[in-house]
């Protein structure tokens, strides 16, 4: 009774689903579990860890389930404690956007610049020795006469 | 251009140099918490070892320090006497130890042997200290008069960093 009226204060909204039970139950609380990071593991969700601390936090989504919470209720209530860390899927969307943002920049950024590289003359091009200089002259007559 | 490319190229190496920068003082492994500034979560849990109900919010009006603990967890073994010692000697604090993912009598044996000052609370599935965003034990909540949490601290805690925290539960 006292968890129950602590959970509802630490939610702060009550139930806004169905109360689930049986195989539907485990069924969501399988799907809502593997939505949540192991706080201890690395790299495997709620759902597929065997560490106490992710059979904890499976229960109390169970719970939570079965008194009609919704999956963003569970998640939400989550994050409060242990912050955005905790949900595999983070909802700010510039985790996504930003890295393939970069990519498109520096692909961008690379092409502009070899663009810009092969259209600017080249040394030689752009300044041809001109046949009459007569350094050059000299050269080819030092080398001639070796 | 070239001068454009290379003031670009300076730019990109400095802005990466300076996070990596950053990052070299942080502990990778530790998570700030979100809790840190706001309201500790409530709770009401039963004491194994002095037999009375501890609820958090009738201890307002003076600093709590909340420790996560288990008798399995090495760490909490070296520093259950800096606890113990810090909560008989500094004054006007009160200290609570949360013990989850474990029993009432190895607690009990736990105390017996290595001694006790302060109520021990058993966190039945956990479910206090998953309201606290604990991963593992020990760690440790430092919260103000007013009820608010000011520092956590993950892992085992020697007596000048629980003095620290301390005095910032105290002084916030």
């Amino acid at each position: 009774m006292i968890v129950t009226l602590l959970l509802a204060v630490a939610i702060s909204t009550p139930p806004q689903g169905q109360p689930l039970s049986g195989p539907a139950l485990d069924q969501r609380t399988q799907e809502v579990a593997s939505l949540l990071r192991c706080p201890v593991c690395q790299g495997m969700s709620v759902a597929d860890s065997p560490s106490t601390v992710a059979q904890d936090m499976k229960h109390q989504v169970r719970d939570m389930l079965s008194k009609g919470y919704t999956q963003e209720q569970i998640l939400s209530y989550f994050e409060k404690s242990y912050g955005q860390f905790v949900l595999e899927k983070p909802k700010n969307p510039l985790v996504w956007i930003l890295p393939i943002l970069i990519l498109i920049i520096g692909a961008v950024v690379v092409a502009t610049t070899a663009k810009k590289l092969s259209a600017e003359p080249t040394a030689a091009t752009a300044d041809p020795e001109p046949a009459t200089d007569p350094y050059v002259e000299q050269v080819r007559k030092l080398v001639n006469h070796d | 251009m070239n001068r454009t490319v290379l003031i670009v190229g300076i730019a990109i190496t400095l802005a990466l140099v300076a996070v990596l920068f950053l990052g070299l003082g942080k502990d990778p492994t530790a998570i700030d918490s979100p809790l840190v500034g706001k309201p500790a979560p409530p709770f009401v849990l039963k004491s194994v070892n002095t037999s009375e109900t501890i609820d958090i919010n009738q201890l307002r009006g003076k600093p709590v320090v909340v420790n996560f603990w288990a008798t399995w967890c090495g760490p909490c073994f070296q520093e259950h006497p800096v606890l113990v010692e810090n909560a008989r000697v500094i004054p006007n604090v009160q200290f609570v130890g949360v013990v989850f993912n474990d029993t009432a009598d190895k607690i009990n044996a736990f105390l017996h042997q290595n001694g006790s000052s302060y109520p021990t609370l058993l966190d039945e599935q956990g479910k206090t200290a998953i309201e606290y965003g604990v991963g593992g034990v020990p760690e440790t909540f430092f919260i103000n008069r007013k009820g608010i949490i000011v520092a956590k601290y993950v892992g085992p805690m020697s007596t000048e960093v629980l003095q620290a925290n301390v005095a910032k539960a105290m002084t916030e």
